[in-house]
């Protein structure tokens, strides 16, 4: 049995502080505008929620698209440091429990843009770039034309920082995926030396890799991927 | 004082509710807080309802008719801190 392959139409990525690109699809703003949401939703959005909301935009300006959205750690600012709350007695505010949910980046783009499509949240054990093509897959196959992948991650709050092994870069890419026009995303074997060196995919390995710097390698998965014109 | 009140209450709404690019004078103590006029949500208004409780000591039931009563303009809020606050 073939796998069906999937294309890459368009892309955009965001990565404060990192080394100016001169790729128009690449934003290294410090802190994105989120344009794209009405003022009164897009005060309960922080940096990374704006930025996602504005790729989206750009992407899927119609709003029709299924939109998945894959994170290791979501936003640990307000999930982990809700819970310290929690241990102190202290009252939680209901605005910050309400965006501490996986999806609610997507929740309030689906607000500001009318998108009522499927919107799918993903945390995979460092495994999110895999499980957001097998889900892609599976709505391109289901008979969408094009579905938007979105994966993003932000560095845990410091005092969980011990607990992880590799820090995650702050950073988000999302992507226009279709079974048709644009690159094919192709998944091979990691080679031994690949695997030696690979930690779990960030957003940040995405970018470096859309952009031609670095491959692109899940050592959980032992998969690593190419594009292909 | 309760222009003075209602100044401070113009503040802790903004504050609280991070509303971006909204000045005290943009608030008309007539006009609806919810919905309509300024605008606000059901998250809002717990989240205003716990800035009371943390700023003034007032409790209030989370969707009872008197709560929306006191939550339908800024004079009524004004009103309702006015007569309950313990500080």
């Amino acid at each position: 049995m073939t796998m069906a392959s999937i294309s890459l139409q368009d892309w955009r990525a965001w990565q404060p502080g990192r080394v100016s690109h001169d790729d128009p699809r690449l934003s290294v703003a410090e802190h994105p505008k989120g344009a794209s949401v009405p003022a009164m939703l897009r005060r309960r959005l922080n940096d990374m929620g704006r930025a996602v909301c504005d790729m989206l935009a750009e992407l899927d300006p119609r709003a029709e698209c299924v939109l998945l959205h894959a994170s290791r750690h979501g936003d640990g600012e307000r999930t982990l440091e809700m819970l310290y709350a929690l241990a102190e007695d202290t009252p939680l505010s209901p605005a910050r429990f309400s965006l501490s949910v996986h999806n609610a980046m997507l929740g309030v783009h689906s607000i500001a843009s009318g998108n009522r499509r499927s919107l799918q949240a993903i945390a995979a054990s460092g495994c999110e770039w895999a499980a957001l093509l097998s889900e892609a897959r599976g709505y391109l196959i289901d008979g969408e034309t094009q579905v938007i992948a979105v994966f993003s991650d932000a560095p845990v709050p410091a005092r969980f920082t011990e607990h992880i092994a590799i820090p995650a870069e702050i950073s988000a890419v999302a992507l226009r995926l279709s079974c048709h026009a644009g690159k094919t995303i192709e998944s091979q074997p990691a080679s031994q030396p690949q695997l030696a060196q690979a930690h779990a995919p960030q957003p940040s390995d995405v970018i470096d890799w859309l952009l031609g710097e670095a491959p692109l390698v899940c050592p959980t998965r032992g998969l690593a991927w190419s594009l292909t014109s | 004082m309760a222009n003075a009140l209602e100044l401070e209450l113009k503040h802790l709404i903004i504050d609280t509710l991070e509303l971006e690019d909204v000045t005290p004078d943009d608030i008309d103590p007539d006009e609806p807080l919810f919905v309509e006029g300024l605008g606000l949500d059901s998250i809002d208004a717990l989240e205003l309802g716990l800035a009371l409780q943390k700023t003034y000591g007032i409790k209030l039931e989370a969707d009872s008719e008197e709560s929306r009563r006191h939550f339908a303009n800024l004079k009524s809020l004004a009103a309702l801190v006015e007569a309950r606050r313990v500080d």
